[in-house]
């Protein structure tokens, strides 16, 4: 990859390109600050108790909260005590969203948390390693007059985490417990306008299910979805990119297929990297409008996934043939250690995705943190990615090290050497620290961002305009990432203007050739030089 | 440049200043009303009878109409009018009024006077008509019940002014729904609440210097201290949603606190209450000025406390005569000072259900034996 762009650009030029992607930047930015609301929206439900009349009469009937067939309901369970209703014909019925209020495509996913208002009763407390057992069902209809229709039944158990605020001594009656999110469900797609949820907690005393659970005295549903404007924004911003993206990833390869030598390894991942990111830019999410795609969430984080272990196997290509020492590189294999990291690590996580997301496909309700078997293998793999990147980030900072060693020893030898070879590691210096800035840059502004996102929790206002931080961060950090990889196909491609007179701009593998051949020419001449890269080739052994 | 978390604006940003203007337009606007507004009769009716009188839900009425303010006892000018303006939020107020005493009623259990409701009207009896630290406890946990109460039903979607209303509002709001969600809306509970409570308060126009115009001072104070307890014990709830359930994309809501924290809260702050006097410029300041200044957070009183010990119809002091006491405890709820030493009586109850076993709501099996309860009342 000898002679890029990059390095036959003059300064001037150079600033002109970064002042342009600099003030894209500040756009993707702005169009996530201003025009976009926040990312999501959170409902609130407190569910209406109805009471199961005619259990035996009808099967499948749903209990509906309002309206005209509205369930029979109480207001509180001393109600139910006095009217001696059992807890078995007790139903939670939720409807999503409130009355005159329709879900749309747009919203993309939902999920769902439920929680308990659980008051402590001395003689009626949450047992140790509690569970709750919850026969929960979902059904949606598009017509407010319309017939339900199931989407989705399921027994599930959840872990009831809760602890009192006070020590259990001082505690008085009816005081409640403070207990932890329960997630109830996950839909990949919005297809329909009304969703029901019913919720039973069947009690069976013989099975020591829903036994020791403490005195529920409310069930509230949190719903949240992405924003509809967020969804518009952001399909906006991905057909935008697309092509973008696309045009330079064609004159890139039209580029190098110019040229006669056949594309070396730091060229090609280029390219893949390119292909990944359109991968993830391609505006398919524009079908779930139309069409009820319930693998579109699972589908994205595949798609991330693949772009993230594409970027991180680049960084170690990149540092590798910018080593600038004698062993020859390019080929992929030569870098399973540093790959092979990024690799298994993708794979656990995909594993565990699947395992999480692939199974709501079938099941929305399902969890794997709701049992022991499950939690302990989602932590496993999440683990074992952990260590993975470890490694990994272990190895590229030892390669970081290793370039910026060779540098500074190619840098005190630079004068004494031929024009050509000056040019050549010149270049290779150059192109490198060029590309450690703006990597760093990028991941720094990454991490700042992902941090404010933590740490904020909602909009910030500013002399009256309010700009949502956590959209901003997302179209800001994806128009980065969108804007790294246009400028590193832009940049990185190879140049048609020549290095010298004497010299054309050959791939490297004949340049590493003539290389040797010179060193071992050159050799006594400067004979320092000689026992300086010994001494550096030991070091690096 | 400001920059501020909006949700913690309304309360940690200016309110002080914008109270401060509230209360001049407010009284203001209300002067004329109050020119033929006649004296409040000695056992003066309050909104919290709100709490005690059920409220028929608003689908009861036609939007606008008259009948369901009218007929409510207890409100003051300002607060008919607004109840004609929001009609559907008084349900809510009256549930937060009662949750605001109730919460009361458990706090002060083991006090010689307990929150007990005396009647329709004025609720609290005469008791209240003394500038005590129970008044000001009174004040401030009801405030606080209404803005739990309107924050809930906002967020639920139950109210027409805010958040996702029920009844639907001009064309604009399904598309703002499709576009931004709901928005959640618990500072509105903050505002109505203090347009609410503070309009009896701010409606009247006493002398300069007056008793009144401390204890206006005093109640305002209370109102907003109360206020301010649900919002300051209201926490950050988050849930992470990103790739793989990674935190890359989080969502956060705020989410009010159980009551029963509020009026512990809020018993505290009975507890550390500062006695104030009203000065030459019309602010209330220190008795003891070695103390703190009370912030906006902290409860405020003018009077003494009455003696609750004894009935006593001139103060409303119900007295401790038949109330229950712990012979063991040296505390307030022990029987040498519940019955402030004028000795008690014993009783015996036999309880009949025991050994109950419970599910999770409702169904009770209990056995039935006969246990004997030693019981103190006081003479």
């Amino acid at each position: 990859m000898a002679g890029a762009i990059i390095e036959n650009m003059s300064t001037m030029k150079l600033c002109i390109v970064g002042g342009i992607l600099f003030v894209f930047q500040i756009v993707a930015f702005l169009v996530g600050g201003l025009i976009a609301p926040d990312p999501t929206s959170v409902l609130h439900s407190t569910a209406t108790k109805c009471i199961d009349v005619q259990k035996n009469h009808h099967k499948t009937k749903w209990f509906m909260p309002w309206g005209p067939n509205q369930c029979e309901k109480i207001s509180s369970f001393d109600e139910a005590l006095k009217r001696q209703i059992e807890a078995n014909d007790i139903v939670f019925a939720v409807h999503i969203p409130f009355i005159s209020k329709e879900m749309s495509p747009w919203f993309q996913f939902m999920l769902s948390i439920m929680q308990l208002d659980i008051a402590f009763k001395s003689n009626n407390f949450i047992q140790d390693n509690a569970t709750v057992t919850l026969d929960v069902t979902m059904a949606y209809r598009n017509d407010l007059n319309g017939k339900w229709i199931e989407l989705a039944h399921s027994l599930e158990q959840r872990k009831l985490k809760c602890k009192l605020p006070t020590p259990k001594t001082q505690v008085t009656e009816g005081q409640y417990y403070e207990c932890d999110l329960i997630p109830l469900m996950e839909l990949g797609s919005v297809a329909h306008k009304y969703y029901l949820v019913n919720i039973r907690l069947p009690v069976n005393e013989r099975k020591k299910i829903n036994i020791g659970i403490g005195e529920i005295k409310d069930l509230k549903l949190t719903t949240i979805f992405q924003n509809g404007g967020f969804t518009k924004v952001w399909f906006a911003m991905k057909t935008f990119l697309t092509p973008s993206i696309l045009i330079i990833m064609v004159w890139y390869w039209r580029r190098i297929t110019m040229m006669t030598r056949s594309p070396i390894l730091l060229e090609k991942i280029i390219f893949a990297l390119g292909i990944s990111m359109t991968f993830i830019n391609i505006p398919v999410e524009w079908f779930s409008i139309g069409f009820n795609w319930t693998w579109m969430l699972l589908f994205g984080d595949i798609r991330q996934g693949i772009f993230y272990a594409m970027l991180l196997s680049f960084w170690i290509v990149f540092c590798g043939e910018h080593m600038m020492d004698q062993s020859e590189r390019n080929h992929f294999s030569r870098y399973w250690k540093q790959v092979g990291p990024i690799a298994f690590g993708s794979c656990c996580l995909f594993i565990f995705d699947m395992c999480e997301r692939g199974v709501q496909l079938k099941n929305p309700f399902y969890s794997i943190w709701a049992t022991d078997v499950g939690t302990e293998l989602a932590m496993a793999f999440i683990i074992v990615a952990g260590i993975c990147a470890c490694l990994y980030f272990g190895f590229l900072c030892f390669m970081v090290f290793q370039v910026f060693r060779n540098i500074s020893g190619k840098r005190s030898k630079l004068p004494a050497m031929s024009k050509t070879r000056r040019l050549h590691y010149e270049g290779l210096i150059f192109r490198f620290k060029f590309f450690m800035l703006i990597t760093l840059a990028c991941a720094a502004l990454s991490v700042i961002f992902f941090i404010t996102s933590q740490v904020n929790e909602g909009p910030w206002t500013w002399d009256e305009t309010t700009v949502q931080v956590n959209s901003a961060f997302f179209t800001g950090i994806y128009g980065m990432w969108n804007l790294y990889v246009f400028a590193l196909m832009f940049l990185y491609a190879p140049s048609h203007k020549n290095y010298g007179d004497d010299q054309s701009n050959g791939d490297l593998r004949v340049n590493s050739a003539e290389e040797l051949q010179l060193t071992t020419t050159i050799t006594h001449a400067d004979g320092p030089t000689e026992v300086f890269r010994l001494a550096g080739k030991e070091a690096q052994e | 440049m400001q920059i501020a978390q909006s949700w913690r604006l309304p309360v940690e940003g200016r309110p002080s200043r914008e109270r401060r203007t509230m209360t001049g337009i407010g009284l203001l606007l209300t002067a004329a009303v109050l020119s033929s507004y006649t004296q409040l009769p000695a056992e003066a009716s309050s909104w919290w009878s709100l709490a005690l009188n059920p409220i028929q839900r608003p689908e009861m009425y036609i939007i606008g109409a008259q009948p369901l303010c009218s007929q409510l006892t207890g409100l003051s000018p300002g607060q008919r009018k607004l109840c004609q303006l929001y009609q559907d939020h008084m349900v809510y107020i009256g549930e937060g009024a009662k949750t605001g005493i109730k919460e009361c009623q458990h706090q002060f259990k083991q006090r010689r006077w307990n929150c007990s409701t005396v009647d329709n009207t004025s609720v609290f009896g005469r008791v209240m008509q003394i500038g005590s630290r129970e008044t000001a406890f009174t004040y401030a946990v009801s405030a606080a019940g209404v803005v739990n109460a309107i924050s809930r039903a906002c967020r639920e979607g139950e109210l027409s002014t805010c958040g996702c209303s029920r009844t639907p509002r001009p064309k604009d709001l399904p598309r703002d729904w499709l576009w931004g969600g709901c928005g959640d809306n618990v500072e509105y509970g903050y505002r109505f609440a203090k347009e609410f409570v503070d309009a009896r308060e701010r409606e009247k126009n006493y002398p300069r210097g007056s008793e009144e115009q401390a204890r206006t001072l005093m109640n305002l104070q209370n109102n907003e201290a109360g206020r301010r307890a649900v919002y300051k014990l209201a926490d950050v709830a988050c849930k992470c949603h990103g790739v793989s359930g990674s935190c890359s994309l989080k969502t956060c809501w705020l989410q009010l606190a159980d009551f029963r924290k509020v009026g512990e809260h809020l018993k505290e702050k009975y507890d550390s209450a500062a006695a104030m006097r009203l000065n030459r410029k019309n602010k209330l300041e220190l008795v003891n000025s070695r103390f703190n200044t009370p912030t906006e957070e902290d409860l405020v009183y003018i009077d003494q406390s009455p003696d609750y010990c004894l009935r006593n119809e001139t103060t409303g002091s119900l007295g401790t005569t038949g109330r229950l006491c712990n012979k063991t405890s040296e505390g307030m709820d022990g029987c040498e000072l519940m019955c402030c030493g004028r000795g008690y009586d014993f009783k015996t109850v036999q309880v009949e259900r025991c050994h109950c076993k419970f599910h999770w709501c409702c169904f009770v099996k209990c056995k039935k034996c006969t246990e004997i309860v030693d019981q103190y009342v006081c003479k």
